[in-house]
């Protein structure tokens, strides 16, 4: 569930109250803009001094404030307001500037008036019992989001509510609340003014003279403003910039907050940050260049996400119709031993081609020891010999297979070590293989919950219970073995 | 082809830096700053820089045709740009990894913005006040307003650094001197 948290600009990174942003319909009501051309930030610049007549410019005092009028200018493209006439007296409050001549364009006090009239049939209709139930799953909202989401949700009589059920509903709340609405008299006649949209006749005189594209608006430079607008991208006006959110996450079971953004604007740091990243097992993949060599461990001490596994590519890469075994190290980050099972996922592909590489992985459940703080201090190059004396110490009930280093099997646990167990994979590439070798893995793991702070994102509210309780969880990821190199390319390969 | 022939002239007042990469005849003209890591490459005519430009790092600027390739005053080459196109007027622009082809001359108050391909297969002159921008390289024109601060500005960025950049920078002379 994610709600707003607040509202901020991300020019001028100012944190705009909840109570106006309405009214300042979503954008910055500061001095920023965007460029209608190219989107950029404008900036505001005075006018130039007058010019001397040779463009050598002697010492021209250039006051620190500069002289009106005042105009924005948009250092990307050059784009400037007083192409459009538009420019100001004072370099500050230039959105209340412009406010005026927005507040006077005959289709922002159409939109007024049309407000206006429906303002007394909305507050009846907002109020009628009926759609109190819609929002009833919203009980738990801050006032931020819950002024935001009525707004959204609110029911615009005449378009109806995507369920049929409400569709009925509406066009009976619409009958019975007919009677109050009077016929709605539009301010102006459609295409009586000037400059106004849908009036044919200028914009064929305007294609017919058209001479370069860029004169015409994109659309996506036009896709802000209101649709009555005119095609010519000279017409384009400044926008200010829209708003930015920060949101928070809450558990939808238990709501319990999982994300939480520090107020300010500024900070790119979060007050509550708890992602399920740091409860799952960190999974490295290695691909040992030569079978049966011992460079996975160099990739296995990287650190890396579960869902964006990075291949070890190796040099030499895969070369079809070949067999070749990789490493799975998984690394646990809770403080609790895990039992992690693995499966292969079906792959998506079309009913005509079979996937054109088969993995093999072990298929019973392996333990990866549980994390404790004193590994974290050790160095990278103890652990591969010293450690493994003490963990045998530490890890009563990792079950250690002095087998399961040998070199010869491929497909198993091959490595344990800390909180870090190295699982043997096969994968066997067909002949006529190409692209990259992608599989879908599911990991299932389960734990004995003993401890019962160290699960706080688990989303149980009863932590009262201090009894040992097991717990699976489950998640996908994507396998990524790197690319397979045709065999024609193999020879200049070798020859490196 | 004949070997390249090095001459330089570099007038008193320039701020060429050491470290630069000189090939051919080239001309620097009073004021010009290259910094250091710049490149200029006169493969087969002479290049002939004006007053006031600067060069940046990694800019390079080169001249393919046998004509003099000549470049005005007041320009900047950003950092990393190339620049191969026979004359360059005034008071341009050239944004940091922008490519500017042979193919193209530059006049006056233009713009090529940062990382724009400037590459027309004929040849083609950019009228004053061209401004090339965004990933498509699009062009407009610009008004012209704002020139005159932009050109102050530009005349403090290059009084700045021709008194900071002898400081760390060993300079080069002319063969003149």
């Amino acid at each position: 569930m994610v709600e707003v948290s607040g509202y901020y600009c991300p020019n001028c990174l100012f944190e705009v109250p909840s109570a106006s942003v309405r009214a300042e319909k979503n954008r910055c009501a500061r001095n920023c803009f965007l460029c209608p051309n190219c989107r950029n930030t404008l900036s505001v610049v005075p006018s130039d001094p007058p010019e001397t007549a040779d463009m050598r410019l002697s010492a021209i005092p250039i006051n620190a404030v500069g002289e009106a009028p005042f105009f924005l200018y948009c250092n990307h493209c050059r784009w400037d307001s007083a192409e459009v006439g538009i420019t100001f007296e004072k370099p500050t409050g230039l959105a209340a500037q412009l406010q005026r001549f927005e507040d006077s364009a005959p289709e922002f006090l159409e939109f007024e008036r049309l407000k206006e009239h429906f303002e007394p049939f909305l507050r009846a209709s907002s109020s009628s019992p009926a759609l109190s139930t819609v929002h009833s799953h919203h009980i738990h909202m801050n006032p931020i989001t819950a002024a935001a989401s009525s707004a959204l949700a609110r029911d615009v009589p005449g378009v109806g509510k995507y369920t049929p059920l409400s569709r009925s509903r509406v066009g009976r709340e619409r009958s019975t609340g007919k009677d109050d609405i009077s016929e709605y008299k539009s301010r102006v006649e459609i295409g009586s003014v000037s400059g106004l949209g849908a009036a044919g006749e200028p914009d064929v005189e305007f294609v017919k003279h058209l001479e370069n594209m860029e004169e015409v608006a994109e659309l996506e430079q036009r896709w802000m403003n209101s649709w009555a607008n005119s095609t010519q991208a000279s017409d384009l006006k400044p926008l200010r910039i829209p708003l930015l959110s920060k949101k928070t996450k809450r558990c939808p079971s238990c709501r319990h907050i999982l994300i939480k953004p520090e107020q300010k604007a500024q900070s790119v740091r979060y007050k509550i940050k708890l992602v399920a990243a740091n409860y799952l097992p960190d999974i490295t993949v290695a691909l040992p260049k030569v079978p049966g060599s011992e460079s996975a461990r160099r990739a296995s001490n990287l650190k890396s996400s579960v869902t964006a596994t990075e291949p070890d590519k190796g040099p030499d890469g895969m070369i079809a119709g070949q067999t070749y075994p990789f490493h799975l190290a998984f690394t646990n980050p809770l403080y609790d031993l895990i039992q992690v099972r693995l499966s292969v996922q079906r792959q998506q592909t079309p009913a005509d081609r079979r996937p054109p590489f088969a993995v093999s992985l072990p298929t019973s459940t392996f333990p990866v020891a549980a994390f404790a703080e004193a590994w974290e201090y050790e160095d990278d190059e103890d652990m591969f010999g010293v450690e493994d004396e003490e963990m045998d110490d530490m890890d009563v009930r990792g079950g250690r297979n002095p087998e399961a280093k040998s070199k010869t099997k491929t497909v198993g646990v091959l490595e344990k070590r800390a909180n870090v167990t190295v699982i043997g994979g096969e994968v066997v590439i067909s002949k006529e293989a190409t692209g990259d070798v992608k599989f879908n893995m599911l990991v299932s793991y389960t734990y004995r919950s003993d401890d019962p702070v160290g699960e706080e994102n688990e989303g149980t509210p009863s932590r009262s219970a201090g009894k040992p309780e097991m717990k699976t969880f489950s998640f996908s990821t994507v396998v990524d073995l790197g690319p397979v190199i045709p065999r024609e390319e193999t020879r200049t390969e070798f020859d490196i | 082809m004949p070997p390249i022939r090095d001459k330089y002239t570099i007038h008193s007042k320039a701020v060429v830096c050491q470290d630069v990469e000189l090939k051919g005849d080239i001309t620097v003209g009073s004021g010009t700053i290259v910094h250091p890591k710049a490149t200029i490459f006169a493969i087969a005519g002479p290049i002939v820089i004006g007053s006031n430009n600067i060069i940046e790092e990694g800019a390079i600027i080169v001249n393919r045709r046998k004509e003099v390739m000549r470049i005005g005053d007041d320009n900047i080459f950003e950092i990393g740009c190339r620049v191969e196109s026979p004359s360059v007027g005034n008071f341009n622009t050239i944004s940091t990894r922008a490519r500017v082809h042979h193919t193209v001359r530059l006049s006056s108050f233009c713009v090529v913005g940062a990382g724009c391909l400037v590459v027309p297969t004929e040849d083609e002159v950019l009228d004053d006040y061209t401004v090339i921008y965004g990933p498509a390289a699009e062009r407009r024109k610009w008004t012209g307003r704002g020139k005159v601060q932009e050109a102050d500005l530009r005349r403090k960025h290059a009084e700045y650094l021709r008194e900071m950049l002898p400081k760390f920078n060993r300079l080069r002379r002319g063969d003149g001197t």
